[in-house]
């Protein structure tokens, strides 16, 4: 970080003259108050119009917002501690090996189901990539229906260990957190292990 | 007889004035306030956030609250400070959710109309230039610096539109001013 004179602070702040300076000191403030004129345009475009629309709104009455709010989807946000999140993994990944009793895909006797889970807010898409689609994106992709944040999918898998990663937003890689197994990718991050079991029939 | 009835400009009402007027039910009144405070508002929310739509969506959900909860300003004399805080803390909100892989092209300043003349287009080349440096400083110090400098406050005024301690605030102007220095002399 660049060294400013404690003299230079004081003159922007007002409390000396800019005449005490010297010539590089002079220079710095130069450089700095340039900055804030630069800044200091005013933007053209304005909320004006926008918020009086909202504000000359009348307000709504207290039965239509109890109804409202009971009509609303409404975020919840649970705090758990990591042990209760790899024990969470561990139901999850238990819940994906198990052969559903109800219609389902025609399983082979090397094929399990795995069930991607995530929680990324905001994201506008999750895709999982891994050993078992090259490592290109496109062909897994999870779902949020709830508009919770949760991005789930399921997929058949051969059985046996994968690799995988979740890629957010179409650029972001993020290992889940919750596989519980890594493995080093050489490129200094980890990814997530996932071992299919076949279906007992 | 000829009277006239002098109507009050924009100017000549004061803020716990205009506040009054609108908890009574004026609702056209927050039309002044707006004309007072939304520019300056909007300016530093631009320069905090660095991506315009994000700014007004910011400003324009900060003055809706601003309104709603116009009786819980408790001096109206620092109605200013207030309006700050209340935008504020929308752009910490928004800079909270959006991870650092969300800035994109999208994010960059405008570029410059071809119908604008020359100075301007050197002006928006400067403006560009010191946003950018901008940006590379941490949104604490990029906070007291625009406050400062470029919203005009004075601590006390910082102090109240934060809700930090002025010593705080006088640390994180200074490391804001050297930390810009580092990063304009990086992007000349």
């Amino acid at each position: 970080m660049k060294h400013i004179d404690p003299q230079v602070h004081r003159v922007l702040d007002g409390e000396l003259p800019a005449e005490v300076l010297t010539a590089s000191q002079r220079e710095q403030l130069a450089a700095l108050t340039r900055a804030a004129e630069a800044l200091s345009a005013l933007p053209r475009a304005s909320v004006a119009a926008r918020v009086m629309t909202e504000v000359r709104r009348p307000p709504e009455s207290a039965g239509r917002r109890v109804a409202r709010w009971l009509t609303e989807r409404h975020a919840v946000t649970i705090s758990v501690r990591p042990i209760w999140s790899l024990a969470l993994a561990v139901v999850l990944a238990a819940v994906a090996v198990i052969p559903g009793r109800g219609p389902g895909p025609i399983l082979g006797d090397q094929e399990g189901i795995a069930q991607f889970v995530g929680r990324f807010p905001g994201a506008r898409s999750v895709d999982v990539v891994g050993s078992f689609t090259d490592w290109q994106s496109g062909a897994v992709v999870l779902r949020d229906d709830e508009h919770d944040g949760i991005w789930r999918g399921t997929v058949v898998l051969p059985v046996g260990q994968h690799e995988y990663m979740f890629v957010v937003d179409g650029e972001r890689w993020v290992t889940d957190p919750l596989a519980g197994r890594y493995v080093d990718d050489g490129f200094g991050r980890q990814n997530a292990l996932l071992f299919v079991r076949p279906i007992v029939r | 007889m000829n009277s006239s009835r002098v109507i009050p400009t924009d100017r000549e009402v004061s803020d716990p004035e205009v506040v009054a007027r609108v908890l009574v039910g004026d609702v056209e009144a927050f039309g002044i306030v707006l004309r007072r405070y939304e520019p300056g508002l909007l300016r530093y929310a631009t320069r905090m956030l660095g991506h315009p739509d994000a700014a007004a969506d910011a400003v324009a959900e900060g003055l809706v609250r601003a309104y709603r909860h116009l009786a819980s300003c408790r001096d109206p004399a620092r109605l200013k400070s207030w309006l700050y805080r209340i935008v504020g803390n929308r752009c910490r909100s928004h800079l909270a959710r959006r991870s650092a892989s969300d800035i994109s092209l999208d994010d960059a300043p405008p570029l410059p109309d071809m119908s604008d003349t020359e100075a301007e287009t050197e002006r928006a080349e400067q403006m560009a230039l010191v946003q950018r440096a901008l940006e590379t400083i941490s949104p604490e110090k990029r906070e007291a610096f625009l406050l400062k400098h470029v919203e005009g406050m004075s601590y006390e005024e910082m102090a109240e539109a934060t809700g930090e301690r002025i010593p705080t605030l006088k640390m994180r102007v200074h490391r804001a001013r050297a930390a810009l220095l580092q990063a304009l002399k990086e992007y000349p």
